[in-house]
Order: C-alpha cells, then structure tokens, then sequence
C-alpha cells in the first residue's frame, strides 16, 4: 500500500499529516482502491454488485429509451390520469386545481408570516429560497413536466401555469396577512374561509356527478387524501381511548383495534363489496368509491392508533406532573402537553403509514372493481390498437412512477417537517 | 391560629413538634396523621406538619426518607391514603375541584426541570394561565416577561428549553410556576440535578422568593440554604418526621440521635 493511504484501522489515532512529496496526488485511482478494492472481499462485492447495477441500469435505460413503446400513454393519458370523467366538465377539475393551489399558498404564506412575526422565523435570501423549492420538489415537477410534454395540448400548460401563479400570490399575501396581527374578526373569518375551501371545491366539482364517473390517478388521490384526513383524529381518539381511564371505552377501543388489525385489507374491501348488500337495500348502500373511503379510514385509523399510543407512552411521566402540577385539566395536559410531543416523535411511522395507505388504494381497484390507476393501466393493453402487444410491462411501469414520484415527495416533506418541529428540543 | 400565642413563649422547646408553626398567620398547608403506602412499603407514616403563610420550611433526610413523596402529596401528584391534607383552607379529597382548586394555589419546581420542549420559554410560562385562568394572549406574556426579569433571563424568551443551561432551565421552571401566582411554592431537590456552578443562580432565585414573603416547602441537599434561609428544617427518615427546628438550633443542637448521624454524615 502506498504511503498516500491514511489506514483507517479502529484505533482513534489522529496520524500527522505524511509529506507525500510533490508527485503524489489524491486522484480517482486513489479514492477507488481505498473505498472499493481495499480486501479482497471489499473487491468481490464490488465486482458482483457493480456487474449487478449494470446490467440492471442497461436493461432500464433500453427499456425507457429504446425498446419502450409508450404510445399506449401517450394515447390514453386522459384515461390514466382521471378515467372517464365527463369531458364536459373537466374545466371543474382544472379550477379545483388551481383553487388548492391557491389554498395550499394561503397556509404556508399564513404560517411563514406568524413565524416572522413571532421571530422564530428563518431569514433566507431568494436565490437559497429558490435553491430550497428546488431541492424538496425537483421530482415532482421533473414528473409534472413530463405529463405536460405528453398531453401535448395547451390545456394542461395553462392549468399547471395558474395553479403555480395563484400559489405565488396567496403565498405572498398570506405572509403579508399574517405579519400583521389582525383583530378577532378577521382571523376567524380567515380560518373559516381556510376551512371551507376544501369541501366546497369537492362540491363544486361533484356537483350532479356521481363518484362512478371518477377513476384514473385522480380517484387513487382522492381515495387516499380522504382516508388519510378522516383516519387522523380518528386514530388519535382511539390511541386516547385505549389508554382511557374508563374500562368500557378503553375495552371498546381495544376491541375495534384488534379485530380491524387482524382483517386484511382486501378481504374487509371485498366485504365492503359484496356483503354490503346482503345488510342494505342497493338503492340505499352508498357508492363504491364512499365505501372505500370508509373501509381505508377505519383500516388505517387501527393502525394510527397503535402508533400515536406508541407516541404517548414515549412521553416522560415528569411532562406529565408538570402539566398537572400548573393546573392543567386532564384533557388539557393532553392537548396542549402531551399530544403535540407525541405526534411529533412519531412522524415517521405515521407518514409511513399513510404512504401505505396511498398504495393500497389500487387494492379497491381489484376488490372493487373501482377504475383507478392499476385497473385502467391494464384495461387500455386489452384496447384494439394495443391488444396483444403485451404493453402491460409499459403501463404497469408507469403507474408504478405516478405512485412513487408522490409517496417519494410525502416522504421528503414529512423528512422537512420533522425537522421544523424539532427546532431546539433536543 | 391558636398556636402562635404558645409558640412565641415555647421557640425552645419545640423542636419536635411539627405543628408549631414559625412565621405568622393562618397554616397555609396542614398534613395531619399522614399515610402513605406503595404496595406494601409504607413511604409515610403518621406526617404531621402546619407550614404558615410567608414561612420557609427546608426538609432533609437520607434519600429513601419520603421527602419528595411528602410534598408530591401536598398538591396531589400522589395520593394519600390515610389522614387529612388541608392547603390554604381546601382539604384534599377525591373531589377533583378540590385537587384543581389547591393545584392552582401551589406551584412546584422539580428535579428534572420538566420544561415542556415542544414550547418556547414564554409559552412554557404562559401555558397555564392563559389556558386555566383564561388570561388574554398579550397579558399573560406582559406577566411571562415580568416573571423572566424577575428570574433575570428576559433575553430568553423566544429560545426552546433544549437552547438552555441547566440553571436557566430550572429559572424558566419557577418562572412558571410562579405564573399562576400561586401561594405556596414546593420544591423537590431543584439543584440535584444541575451542575455545580449553576446552583447558585438557582438558589438565589429563591432566597430572593422568600425575602418577597413566598410561602416555601423545599427538599434539598443544599445545607447553606437551609441555614441561611429556613424558618424551619425538618428532617425525615424511613417516612417519619425525626425533628423539627429552626436551622440556628436544628444544625447546632440537634436533639435526636438519627439527626446527630445524618448530620455528622453530611457536613
């Protein structure tokens, strides 16, 4: 071994800096032999797996690039994105967009402007905001971009140009609203309006719809982002409940637990499906995608529960002494005290688990026959143009994209809010 | 109080005599025949103890004594099972507006500083009188910041727990109890688990507490303190108070031998 070569052996010895002479540089050949050839097994593992990753890369990059026939997208993307919503009135879905935009803008501009006006805030130049945007979104718009480029019509551009420009506005309003301290009035008119948008742009858009109509990526979204805000507080009760000083809530919430954590999915959608109408008259069960959204929350709301009680009992007793001893209610030491330190240690389990429950939102697509983005991705390969083609490696490969650029930027983003709510606790 | 005439004339005879109070006015905590038994291990038996308003009564023992279970009964942080704890005026019973009621009278400052971390220190103060005494936003900081100067960390207001010194900590965690503007403040070890150049500030904190006429229960280690600043020591062991004195005549003259030994062990 060359005497360039500082052996990192497992004694902590800080070694004087050697004089290497003025001929020997640090260079590529260096850095290879010594993270990657420097024992003989180190060079088995290297060769096995570097053959592994390449081989594995070609046969990706052919298959995108070169043998890939990807007409089938192209073709049907309409029908992968949002099934066969009415044609008519997919302008609604456009302004939904842009409305949550807008909404999504207000929040954060609202809560950078309290944090300024606390003086909590971080004070950062534009180009490191920029910098900043990029580094947590760079995925997903690079995956946005690429649907624009494949829609190819003008509709889409112009859709994603509003959302974007209406975000920036709230975005900057909103940071100008909440630096100021408004009176009562406006704040509470604020958060109504803030509350009221969500719902009433689901409204605007079913209006004299039905939810059968819905399908492609949009239902997956919509399935999940329903699920994940109902199961939430209801997770969070049943958490509370099973630590219950009452026998009998703390008894019934045990139950619920156990028997929903102990059904499969599938088979509790499936029951969804089909029992449904053994107990209700068909013209009275709710429609399938409703049922779903039930079936996911309760699912998902058992195992939020286990997970938020996993949080609670992190909590030290002393936090909870304190609380009691300034003269905090019971439920007050459990809102103000110990629930805010219990969600927060458990971010990363419960955003997992909501990753999971977006995934799983193609199982109603089999158990229920709903059309979302799995179902449509193989019906179109039965299409006439494409049957027997077997396409499916292609549609499958891009649903599997449309599911991993949003469960990667839940992952990110929930990375960023742990972060954030960590400042100086530690 | 009946017992105030008797005590002026008696100072030097009551040495075990926990109900005779120093100080003046009404009993501001009364424990009488007090029991407490986890599982079978009894951490109390048969406390008896009158502290007066204004009064500074310092408690120390060996560890194991019942000290901190003594005063963690005081506001209820455990339940006693035999005898009677009355504090200003409000005995302790299962009646949880009792327990709230005395709760909100007495402060406590803990070993382990219990700050909330999630909580910047001005919210850690204002938590509770905003949510329990429903004290507007900007009032409540108005009295957080006054409460901060007191403790003489002002500049700390908008910093977490976490970005503290361990004696900075333990000032927020007065300054929040002291934000209820409760009546009696109780203090278990609050310098036990500082560093030792942080003790003073902490101790400070409290002579100047008790010179503003605070009604004061403190366990602690901390013998100086005790002297300087005590009306009355206690001394606990095995759960039962031993002696009962003003600190000139408790460290001087002790009278029993248990006292003798653990003084002779500490100083």
């Amino acid at each position: 071994m060359s005497d360039a070569i500082v052996e990192l052996g497992s004694e902590p010895v800080i070694q004087p800096p050697v004089d290497r002479g003025p001929t020997t540089r640090r260079g590529a050949g260096v850095w290879v032999r010594h993270n990657l050839f420097r024992t003989p097994l180190d060079g088995v593992l290297t060769v096995v797996f570097g053959t592994i990753s390449v081989v594995v890369l070609y046969k990706v990059f052919t298959f995108v690039f070169l043998t890939g026939r990807w007409e089938i997208i192209r073709v049907n993307l309409q029908l992968l994105m949002i099934g066969r919503f009415p044609a008519a009135h997919v302008l609604r879905l456009a302004v939904t967009v842009v409305g949550l935009a807008a909404w999504g803008g207000l929040i954060a501009g609202l809560i950078s402007g309290r944090r300024a006006r606390a003086g909590t805030a971080r004070r950062l130049p534009l180009r490191r905001r920029a910098a900043d945007l990029i580094g947590r979104f760079w995925a997903l718009a690079l995956v946005v971009l690429y649907l624009l480029v494949l829609a190819g019509t003008p509709g889409p551009w112009i859709m994603v140009g509003l959302a974007l420009a209406a975000a920036l506005v709230t975005r900057i309003a909103g940071g100008w609203l909440g630096r100021r301290r408004p009176n009562r009035a406006i704040t509470v008119g604020l958060a109504l309006l803030l509350a009221a948008i969500p719902p009433g742009l689901y409204l605007y858009v079913l209006a004299g719809l039905g939810f059968d109509e819905w399908g492609g990526f949009l239902l997956n979204l919509f399935l999940a982002v329903c699920s994940i805000v109902l199961c939430f507080p209801l997770g969070v009760l049943l958490a509370l409940g099973r630590r219950s000083g009452l026998p009998l809530v703390r008894w019934m919430c045990t139950v619920y637990i156990e028997i929903i954590r102990g059904a499969p999915l599938f088979v509790l959608l499936l029951l969804a499906n089909v029992a449904l109408g053994f107990f209700v008259p068909t013209t009275l069960a709710p429609e399938k995608a409703t049922r779903a959204i039930v079936v996911f929350t309760l699912f998902t709301a058992a195992y939020m529960a286990e997970i938020v009680r996993g949080g609670l009992q992190s909590i030290p007793r002393g936090q909870i002494e304190a609380a009691k001893a300034v003269g905090l209610s019971p439920v007050r030491q459990t809102v103000y005290v110990v629930l805010p330190q219990a969600l927060r240690n458990v971010i990363p389990a419960q955003i997992g688990q909501l990753i999971s429950l977006f995934k799983d939102t193609t199982l109603a697509g089999i158990a229920m026959g709903l059309f979302e983005l799995l179902n449509v991705s193989s019906a179109i390969t039965a299409q006439e143009a494409f049957r027997g083609q077997g396409l499916i490696g292609e549609t499958i490969t891009f649903a599997a994209l449309m599911f991993w650029i949003v469960a990667f930027t839940m992952s990110r983003e929930s990375q960023r809010l742990e972060r954030r709510l960590g400042v100086g606790t530690r | 109080m009946s017992n105030d005439g008797e005590m002026s004339e008696q100072t030097g005879a009551v040495f075990n005599d926990a109900t005779a109070m120093s100080g003046d006015g009404a009993p501001m905590i009364e424990l009488e025949h007090v029991d407490k038994f986890f599982g079978d291990f009894q951490a109390l038996k048969d406390i008896n103890l009158k502290v007066a308003t204004t009064e500074v009564v310092v408690v120390i023992g060996p560890s194991g004594s019942g000290k901190s279970t003594m005063i963690r009964c005081v506001n209820r942080l455990e339940e006693h099972d035999a005898g009677r704890i009355v504090v200003d005026g409000t005995e302790l019973s299962n009646d949880i507006r009792n327990i709230a009621e005395v709760r909100r009278e007495t402060g406590m400052v803990f070993q382990s500083f219990n700050l909330f971390p999630h909580l910047s220190v001005l919210d850690n103060i204002t938590l509770a009188p905003r949510k329990v005494r429903k004290l507007p936003k900007a009032k409540a900081e108005e009295l957080g910041m006054e409460l901060l100067a007191q403790v003489k960390i002002p500049e700390q207001a908008r910093k977490y727990p976490g970005q503290l010194s361990g004696g900075q900590q333990q000032r927020v965690a007065i300054a929040r109890a002291l934000a209820m503007r409760p009546k009696v403040m109780l203090f278990d070890e609050p310098t036990s688990a500082l560093d030792p150049e942080m003790i003073n500030e902490v101790l400070d904190t409290m002579k100047d507490l008790a010179l503003g006429g605070m009604t004061m229960v403190v366990v602690t280690h901390e013998m100086g303190f005790a002297r300087e600043v005590a009306d009355r020591v206690v001394f606990m062991e095995a759960g039962q108070i031993v002696e009962v004195g003003p600190p000139e005549h408790f460290f001087t003259a002790p009278q029993e031998e248990r006292t003798k030994r653990f003084l002779s062990q500490i100083l």
